[in-house]
């Protein structure tokens, strides 16, 4: 069985075709998938910008990046999950639309950005905790981050043009 | 002058049909008003659960305040002028639908309570513990986030 035919098996059950062609269920997860997004990007933006050298509401970036990376991983999960079930309804389509594959890429782009800033540069934090703007390393993943969630929430929006 | 009549004039306009014709500006204006929604949405997130008493209770509401609410309103401006150009652009499905005038009457709300309510709640001599901040910031929050439902509908009622 390859992927293409397990697509197709996924759209086809009952479940993804309640989504699909019932009247409330995909409008509905468009709209949570949008709230949640907006508050993945917004609380990512506010670190990002932290990075660059804008003022949030802490001194130090690791007090901000504690107090808001709760909230980015719940609304994450959330924008996932909602995400997964509107890709049900309509997996081969989405599966080949160029604008879908390409923000999937991006997402992941920027969770090693994510991952090589906490794994690098993050680990210093006690030295450049409260000064802004951040060093160099901490500034090109802020607007790597910042440029790369913006992608995805165009590409986003271009799926629903493009599908 | 009736609202069908007005969404008639609108859609009559070059710079309505310029909207539609060019096919890649409505996506791009959609885009940046999603944009400019996370940062509202954030924005009152971090404030709201501040004066909630969740979000960092250990740093001052008028800072916290002072901080997001600026780019609160910057964010509102950029949210008006985009949804301007989708309106002009779509006059019909923006300006006669149910659900377009409710979001309006709910960001009306929100902004008028976010500028006359919670300053004075803000006033260092108000009592954090208890105080009806607390219910109006969890209100506020959920006022956003149906503003957002609003606007995500307005593409599929009429």
């Amino acid at each position: 069985m390859n992927v293409d035919s397990a697509l197709e098996f996924l759209a086809g059950t009952p479940f993804a075709k309640a989504i699909s062609q019932g009247a409330m269920a995909f409008p509905m997860l468009e709209c949570v998938h949008v709230v949640a997004i907006a508050a993945v990007v917004g609380t990512i933006a506010i670190v990002d910008l932290r990075l660059l050298g804008y003022r949030s509401h802490r001194r130090g970036v690791r007090q901000l990046v504690r107090d808001l990376l709760p909230y980015t991983w719940a609304s994450f999960a959330i924008a996932l999950l909602a995400g997964s079930l509107l890709f049900l309804s309509n997996a081969p389509k989405y599966a080949h639309n160029t604008q879908f594959q390409l923000k999937m890429l991006l997402i992941l782009a920027a969770a090693v950005n994510m991952a090589v800033f906490h794994l690098t540069v993050y680990r210093r934090i006690q030295e450049w905790d409260e000064r802004s703007p951040a060093p160099v390393a901490a500034r090109l993943a802020g607007a790597t981050s910042l440029g790369l969630w913006l992608a995805v929430v165009f590409l986003g929006r271009w799926v629903g043009f493009t599908l | 002058m009736d609202m069908h009549s007005l969404t008639e004039v609108i859609y009559g306009t070059a710079l309505s049909s310029a909207i539609r014709d060019n096919s890649w500006v409505v996506p791009l204006v959609q885009s940046i008003h999603i944009v400019a929604i996370a940062v509202v949405l954030s924005c009152a997130l971090v404030t709201e659960l501040r004066i909630a008493g969740v979000v960092a209770p250990d740093e001052s509401m008028e800072v916290v305040a002072q901080r997001y609410l600026p780019w609160m309103w910057r964010a509102l401006a950029v949210l008006l002028a985009t949804g301007l150009v989708m309106i002009i652009g779509e006059p019909e499905r923006t300006l006669g639908n149910a659900i377009f005038w409710i979001k309006m009457a709910l960001v009306s709300a929100g902004v008028l309570a976010s500028l006359g309510l919670r300053r004075p709640l803000l006033r260092p001599a108000s009592s954090p513990g208890k105080s009806p901040a607390k219910v109006l910031a969890w209100a506020l929050l959920a006022l956003w986030v149906a503003v957002i439902f609003c606007g995500r509908w307005i593409a599929y009622s009429n």
